[in-house]
């Protein structure tokens, strides 16, 4: 082995390699040397630009070029980006709390009433985690409806396109952030983690035959009690983050697999193919490099110089205004907004009314509207509103780029008027969702009965 | 199923087999480790003090979540657990008690109960009037103890809507 390495090594130098100390600046120009340890905001030549992402490792999962048409502020609205800092975010937010937080049903209260009261800028660390939690789930949903709104989950011109698998990933990941910000929001172990516990297990148990066992497993025994807050607590911060962590960087990877945003493939289908001017090449083997000539090639638009620019800096500056843009904003709202603790966890009282986080509450009307009475035979809302109708959701969600039948000139656009049934749907679901939770939100008072916003709620005793 | 061939194929299906099934057992035990085998929960059977202690009407007993009445010498307990997603339901007095038969036994309604998770509504009696409930509260056995005359609530033992205890 090494006797081949030094022969390969040694061989391509020849009268190349200079000696003594001219050596250093010689070498820099070499091929696939790259003499500038940071890559530069503003590089000089193209050589430079493709130097910067060949040499450094936060930008190795960009390509050299990117399509002007994908970096359209107004086709993806970088959501995607604005998700990836949100999850950054709260990586980092998240470790001082780890330090902050203690998982005891004793004393969990405590700490975070001392990260919000004692701790230097403990509230403010808080509060930009929360906020992030919150923004993400938001942000991560419009990502979603984007992509099925420009049907940018179809495969276009490339081969070995697999679009339609990074979709189911992406619904993973949304399932995944919303499970992340239940097991969260569980951990103060005030009032609305109890009753929020007891509520999302119950429907867990309302599944037939399994559901007292899963119940039995999430809670660690049959009443919420330490072994609860310890499991939720080990899926918050290991677990769910893990897995999170590894389907982002296969939905990256998938990305640059597929040919880039499914805009690419549309610039590529519907454009001219034109000739390319032939260019110096070379090829690395492994006696040295050959260089030559590339014949003359009809390429699709994508390699086009007019609809292309340098990832970097093109590329690279305006995944740092988002970046960026979205970590000031959230640091500057978290010092305005402060993060609400309810009343330590109290098994004996139920609040009144117990309302979840508003992306849970269009679940929260569903199960109270769908208990079905069929003669003397019942059905709990728990089942059909908890279980079913959201998975029949999410599965609808996840075969749908197999059931979109509509062509491939269809994606990469929004509203394409061949989608245009499918979309229309898609809105109507997503405007249903969005009635029942702004209904949830400023229309359910005590007892979950309905109160317009601007009738007041009867007084009621706070405990009988 | 494929023959096995050789020898150097028989050793690699066999280290393959027995990766597969340490792993799989490694993720089986870890899995298993998380069933709990023996249960803290507080007991199901609790003496809920003696009877003179229950003025007539209700008494909320918040650590069992239970509502007790008591008319006249004879008790009866009816769950606060929400039958729909288990939340505590709360016990409002109506205006004007009426006596009702249930199940074939006459029962004086004093209250109704209301959840404020889900807005599940029950009459006097448990039944569920309206809201997403299910079905109705659960009623519990209710006994004196022997020993120090205490009342004994059993919340493993549910009992029919006539089910009265009645105090010597």
């Amino acid at each position: 082995m090494s006797d081949l390495t030094s022969r390969a090594g040694a061989a391509p130098r020849g009268p190349a390699a200079p000696a003594g100390p001219a050596a250093p600046a010689a070498a820099a120009s070499a091929p696939g040397v790259h003499p500038r340890p940071l890559w530069s905001l503003r590089p000089e030549s193209d050589r430079a630009s493709g130097d910067a992402v060949v040499s450094n490792f936060l930008l190795h999962w960009f390509p050299a070029k990117a399509l002007k048409a994908s970096l359209d502020w107004n086709y993806s609205l970088w959501l995607g980006t604005i998700s990836a800092a949100l999850l950054l975010l709260l990586t980092l937010s998240g470790m001082p709390l780890l330090f902050l937080y203690v998982p005891s049903v004793e004393r969990a209260y405590q700490s975070i009433k001392d990260i919000e009261y004692v701790i230097t800028f403990g509230s403010w660390i808080r509060s930009v985690h929360r906020l992030a939690a919150h923004l993400m789930v938001a942000v991560v949903a419009l990502h979603l409806a984007r992509v099925f709104l420009t049907g940018a989950y179809k495969n276009g011109a490339g081969r070995g396109q697999r679009r339609e698998w990074n979709w189911v990933i992406g619904v993973a990941m949304l399932l995944l952030t919303l499970f992340l910000s239940f097991t969260g929001y569980l951990l103060p172990w005030d009032q609305l983690a109890y009753w929020a516990v007891t509520v999302g297990t119950n429907i867990a148990s309302s599944i037939p035959f399994a559901g007292a066992k899963i119940r039995e497993l999430l809670l660690g025994g049959r009443v919420i009690e330490q072994p609860t807050l310890i499991r939720f607590y080990v899926l918050h911060i290991v677990a769910l983050p893990g897995l999170l962590g590894v389907l982002f960087v296969y939905h990256m990877w998938r990305i640059r697999k597929d040919g880039g945003l499914a805009r690419a493939d549309r610039e590529a289908l519907l454009r001219e193919r034109a000739e390319v001017a032939p260019a110096r090449t070379k090829t690395y083997t492994l006696l040295g490099i050959a260089r030559g000539t590339a014949p003359t090639i009809r390429a699709s638009s994508v390699e086009a110089a007019d609809v292309t620019v340098n990832a970097v800096p093109d590329l690279t500056r305006r995944a740092a205004i988002v970046n960026l843009g979205t970590i000031a904003l959230l640091s500057i709202l978290a010092v305005f907004i402060r993060s609400p603790l309810e009343e330590p966890a109290n098994a004996l009282v139920t609040p009144n009314p117990a309302k979840a986080p508003w992306y849970f509450l269009w679940l929260q009307e569903i199960v109270t509207d769908t208990t079905l009475h069929i003669g003397s035979f019942t059905i709990n809302g728990a089942l059909i509103g908890g279980v079913i109708l959201p998975g029949l959701l999410v599965t609808l969600l996840t075969v749908w780029p197999w059931l979109d039948r509509s062509p491939a000139g269809a994606a990469g656009v929004w509203f394409g008027r061949d989608r245009r049934t499918q979309n229309l749907v898609f809105v109507l679901l997503a405007l249903g969702v969005i009635a029942l939770t702004l209904v949830g939100t400023f229309c359910r008072g005590p007892y979950w009965h309905f109160y317009w916003p601007w009738q007041a709620w009867p007084e009621i005793p706070g405990r009988i | 199923m494929r023959v096995i061939r050789n020898r150097r194929d028989f050793l690699l299906k066999l280290g393959t087999g027995a990766g597969i099934a340490a792993l799989g057992a490694q993720a089986g035990a870890s899995l298993r480790s998380l069933v709990p085998n023996v249960s803290y929960d507080a007991p199901t059977t609790v003496k809920i003090g003696p009877p003179a202690e229950y003025p007539d009407g209700l008494k909320f007993l918040p650590d069992q979540r239970l509502f007790v009445f008591r008319e006249g010498n004879t008790f009866h307990a009816i769950s606060a657990v929400c039958t729909h997603l288990g939340c505590t339901v709360r016990a409002e007095a109506l205006s004007q008690v009426e006596t009702r038969t249930v199940e074939g036994a006459p029962l004086r309604m004093t209250h109704k109960f209301m959840c404020p998770c889900h807005g599940s509504a029950y009459s006097g009696d448990g039944g569920n009037v309206s809201g997403p409930a299910p079905k109705p509260l659960a009623w519990f056995h209710l006994s004196v103890s022997p020993d120090d005359g205490q009342l004994i609530v059993d919340l493993a033992q549910e009992v029919g809507r006539d089910f009265r205890l009645t105090v010597g």
